[in-house]
């Protein structure tokens, strides 16, 4: 099958979206150019008025985004990198996700907020978080974290052509990443996770870039350790189901993301599963997560950063098996 | 104000300086020397410097971004090695290497800067509203970016600042540009001094080449904050020479940023048209520029050699970072 990097399949499904459907738009600082590339070329396909540069402005462009949105269309703002975000916390938490719940339905808010996240570039706290604990906290927004170029291009469609306000959190570390990308047209749910690996010994539930080492650990360990990657692909909805059904037959969980620990995102799945298949665990949850710190710049940032020994050390205490 | 000999060689030097810093930042990055990203501020020198050199030790100063704030660092006085050596991510840089692109040294008056460009204003709208509780005359001199002036953030702070009759000077490099996005499409003026009339602050705009006429620019406003009549908006037209950052396009929107524009704006380098002066006002001799130029560099030179043979910083110290007590 045709391989594509990962951001060249955002910008295919964000291509193929806008010539679909004349009320998709994309704005944001600096997409015309693209900080990362991912918007680069729309404006010479598209024209500037639907792929427009916006000033240093956060706050309005997602409220602008949640106002074109209830007026009709379906814009797609990039933040740049997602730490950014929280300077619209406002218009984001309080706007997007609440509107159509306290207005009774009467408006829809169809509109993508993407935005860059992540460490490895080491940039310092401000410009290395993952912010997905704080999104999947809200109710009212759906998050999409996708790890191939097959997932991020088929989600981001759906994501476009969802009815709700969508966080779409792309990984810097995976830009360059190759993958199978399909010619024809085609969309991955929102809500249904992706078993990237079958194994029957340890269950390990990886987000976004940490899906990688996920599958990098589970190949050194193999014929040690038996390693099920479990990829849920949205945050919210989540398929806890698939992850249920997997550590029914595998006894044990891991969840890697690198989010930081302490009310991340692992903390969440990891009490869905205890409570809805407590009896399958055959050993405490271990979790892998960035440390309670800001994420450190420079070289100190590994010392923040989950590190695919982390995963090892995790598997390894709830198998037993050093 | 009129500045004597030494104290117009001292101008000349901090810019030259900041440009061997810099220079030396921008050729780690392509050696691979560096532990982040880097802004370049070549171009923008005299604004940092002519702003900042002749500030009391005990004003504080919030430096703008681009250069990451070397101008405005060595002309308060800061350390050109402690300044390198957190690029190159060392523990004897100025945040242990730990920021890898901050500097902060609160006996002199700069208690550090986010990585949010905007957080400026509310962050040194502070340390002005402490500067005027405890009365002892400092001055807040919070520089930004064009770009920045378009954050809300700008509007809330100058509101209070102005209010609260407020110590503090707010200095525009415009350079035309916030990363790829050009001046004349983000804001719908010629002069973002203008923004001063909303406030009833007096708002002046000078040539952010001319080092003299920012240091006459900020010492006026930085006169008048002392003397207890609030705040002050000074906008610097200027120019980067360089990229937005290291490593990435040079481009205004999705075109590349016009050659010409570049050449005519290094035609009129801060450092160059400085010197220049300096010879034909019969200030100093050429040979005296050149000494200065060759001290300036060998001491870049001395502080590059210590930040590479500094080590590492040990993990275990980010642990004691969070929590003060
Ligand atoms: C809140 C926020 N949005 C976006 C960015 C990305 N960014 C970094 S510098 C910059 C441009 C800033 O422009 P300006 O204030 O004019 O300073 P300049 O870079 O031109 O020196 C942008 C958009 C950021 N760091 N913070």
């Amino acid at each position: 099958m045709r391989q594509l990097p990962y951001l060249l399949a955002i910008r295919e499904a964000l291509a193929e979206e806008m010539a679909r459907d004349e009320s998709v738009f994309v704005l944001g600082e600096d997409v015309q150019q693209g900080a990362f590339f991912i918007t680069t070329g729309l404006m010479q396909q598209f024209g500037p008025e639907r792929v427009m540069d916006t000033p240093l402005s956060e706050t309005a462009v997602a409220g602008a985004c949640v106002g074109a949105a209830m007026a009709g269309y379906r814009p797609v703002a990039d933040f740049m990198f997602a730490d950014f975000m929280y300077i619209a916390g406002n218009e984001i938490i309080n706007n997007a996700a609440k509107w159509r719940f306290i207005h009774a339905g009467k408006v829809d808010l169809p509109l993508v907020f993407l935005a860059c996240i992540g460490g490895g570039a080491r940039l310092g706290p401000e410009h290395s978080q993952c912010p997905e604990s704080y999104i999947m906290h809200v109710p009212g927004l759906k998050l999409v974290v996708p790890s191939t170029p097959y997932d991020a291009k088929g989600l981001m469609k759906s994501a476009i052509r969802d009815d709700n306000p969508v966080v779409y959190f792309y990984h810097k570390r995976l830009l360059g990443v190759q993958g199978d990308v399909p010619e024809e047209d085609y969309t991955v749910p929102l809500g249904v996770a992706d078993v990237k690996r079958e194994g029957t010994d340890v269950t390990v539930v990886a987000t976004s870039a940490m899906v990688h080492a996920a599958l990098a650990v589970a190949g050194e360990l193999e014929g040690r350790v038996s390693v099920e990657v479990i990829d849920p692909r949205t945050l919210e909805p989540l398929d806890i189901d698939t992850i249920v059904r997997s550590v029914q037959k595998t006894g044990r969980l891991v969840i890697a993301d690198e989010d930081t620990k302490r009310c991340g995102v692992s903390a969440e799945i990891a009490m869905q599963v205890m409570e809805h298949a407590f009896d399958a665990l055959d050993a405490p949850i271990q979790r892998v997560g960035a440390a309670n710190l800001p994420i450190a710049a420079g070289y100190m940032e590994q010392y923040v950063l989950p590190q695919p020994k982390d995963l090892v050390t995790a598997i390894e205490a709830v198998t037993g098996r050093a | 104000m009129a500045l004597d000999k030494e104290q117009l060689l001292t101008l000349y030097r901090n810019m030259l300086r900041a440009r061997r810093v810099d220079e030396t930042i921008v050729k780690g990055i392509a050696e691979g020397k560096t532990a982040s990203f880097f802004h370049s501020g070549q171009g923008e020198e005299a604004v940092g410097v002519g702003g900042c050199t002749f500030l009391r030790d005990d004003d504080y100063v919030y430096a703008q971004h681009r250069g990451h704030g070397i101008a405005h660092v060595i002309g308060k006085g800061g350390s050109p090695r402690q300044f390198i050596a957190e690029h190159f991510g060392k523990c004897t840089g100025s945040c242990l290497g730990i920021a890898a692109n901050h500097y902060v040294e609160p006996e002199r008056g700069m208690l550090g800067g986010a990585g949010t460009i905007g957080s400026a204003f509310p962050l040194s709208l502070g340390w002005a509203l402490a500067a005027k509780k405890r009365g002892a005359g400092q001055v807040v001199v919070c520089f930004f970016g064009d770009g920045a002036s378009n954050r809300g953030t700008l509007h809330e702070a100058m509101n209070l600042a102005t209010l609260w009759k407020l110590p503090i000077v707010y200095v525009c490099h415009n350079n035309l540009y916030a990363q790829f996005m050009p001046i004349r499409d983000a804001f719908p003026r010629e002069d973002i001094a203008d923004i001063a009339a909303t406030y009833g602050i007096p708002g002046v705009v000078v040539d952010g080449q001319d080092v003299i006429a920012v240091h006459e620019a900020v010492q006026a406003a930085v006169a008048r904050a002392r003397a207890g009549d609030g705040p002050s908006l000074i906008e610097c037209k200027t120019y980067r020479f360089r990229a937005h950052a290291e490593g990435i396009p040079d481009v205004s929107h999705a075109d590349p940023r016009p050659p010409e524009e570049i050449e005519a704006w290094k035609r009129r380098d801060p450092i160059k048209l400085f010197a220049e002066k300096l010879v034909r006002q019969g200030v100093a001799t050429q040979e005296e520029l050149d000494r200065i130029d060759a001290e300036a560099t060998a001491e870049i030179q001395e502080a590059e050699r210590f930040a590479l043979e500094s080590p590492l910083p040990e993990p275990s110290l980010l642990d004691g970072m969070l929590y003060a007590g």
